[in-house]
């Protein structure tokens, strides 16, 4: 399927210069290669905003991760599962929530971000993975997470990058 | 996952096609990588100018291809685009690679002298 097929991710007319508020809400499947296909989606929208090129890069670079990090551990990479995604842009600011059905956090709250002092490290010692966490608190402000009735939703939002 | 090598000297350039590493393709990634270097005992500069997305499991593979050739070949990455470079700086993973601007000057930093 290319990016092609998929319906619009927008709802309502493109949002232009002083539009109040753009909003659209997509669900889909917890995969990497269908994360990557709503990514490219919800780009080539938000592109026409005219929102910085830096803005919309911290944006796909964080729900990748977020996204990824779903299909990988609350859904086990079962490949199986719902994640919903809302994407509300306001006044140049990006609002995210993303809700899925999946395992809680590991003991119910966000885990640190990992900070690697590599010049101190050999290199057979390199981290191959947990950069996530520390990207995404990097790139958003007010990050916040909550379970509740089996439901886990990460809310974030991506101020202009300076 | 489509890369390519060019033979140049000592050098083996791999040139990634695909404008995206991310988790979708990591693994693919990885095995590509293996197989092309598996007979190559040089340095190995890895093109990027393709590449506009990078995510932190893409991240993990370039790392993983670094650690497979181990201490005696280097790996370089060349023409780094903006969103590629800040994700790197962000990691701290510029440290760890020699990043050239282009393919040229990772050329020259091994003093292989570009096609006339």
């Amino acid at each position: 399927m290319s990016v092609r097929d998929l319906p619009s991710p927008q709802q309502g007319d493109p949002p232009r210069g002083t539009a109040p508020r753009w909003s659209c809400t997509r669900r889909f499947e917890a995969q990497p290669a269908l994360v990557s296909i709503e990514l490219l989606g919800l780009n080539q929208t938000l592109i026409q905003l005219g929102l910085p090129i830096e803005h919309l890069f911290a944006l796909e670079l964080v729900l990748a991760e977020v996204l990824n990090n779903v299909a990988e551990h609350a859904y086990g990479d079962s490949g199986k599962g719902p994640i919903e995604l809302t994407v509300t842009v306001h006044e140049g600011c990006i609002q995210c929530r993303v809700k899925d059905f999946g395992a809680p956090m590991p003991g119910g709250a966000l885990p640190p971000a990992r900070r690697h002092s590599v010049k101190a490290l050999a290199l057979q010692d390199l981290p191959e993975g947990s950069f996530g966490w520390a990207l995404i608190r990097d790139l958003t402000t007010d990050l916040n997470y909550q379970r509740f009735d089996g439901t886990n939703l990460l809310c974030f939002r991506i101020d202009p990058q300076e | 996952m489509d890369i390519t090598l060019e033979p140049r000297g000592p050098i083996a350039l791999l040139h990634v096609v695909p404008d995206r590493i991310d988790a979708s393709v990591a693994i693919q990634f990885k095995d590509r990588f293996r197989d092309l270097v598996r007979d190559w005992n040089g340095p190995v500069v890895l093109d990027l100018q393709n590449v506009t997305f990078l995510d932190s499991s893409g991240l993990g593979a370039v790392v993983a291809a670094r650690k497979l050739l181990g201490e005696g070949r280097q790996l370089d990455l060349s023409g780094l685009s903006p969103a590629v470079d800040k994700v790197m700086r962000l990691t701290r993973m510029n440290q760890v690679f020699p990043i050239h601007g282009s393919v040229a000057e990772a050329l020259a930093a091994h003093g292989v002298a570009p096609v006339a």
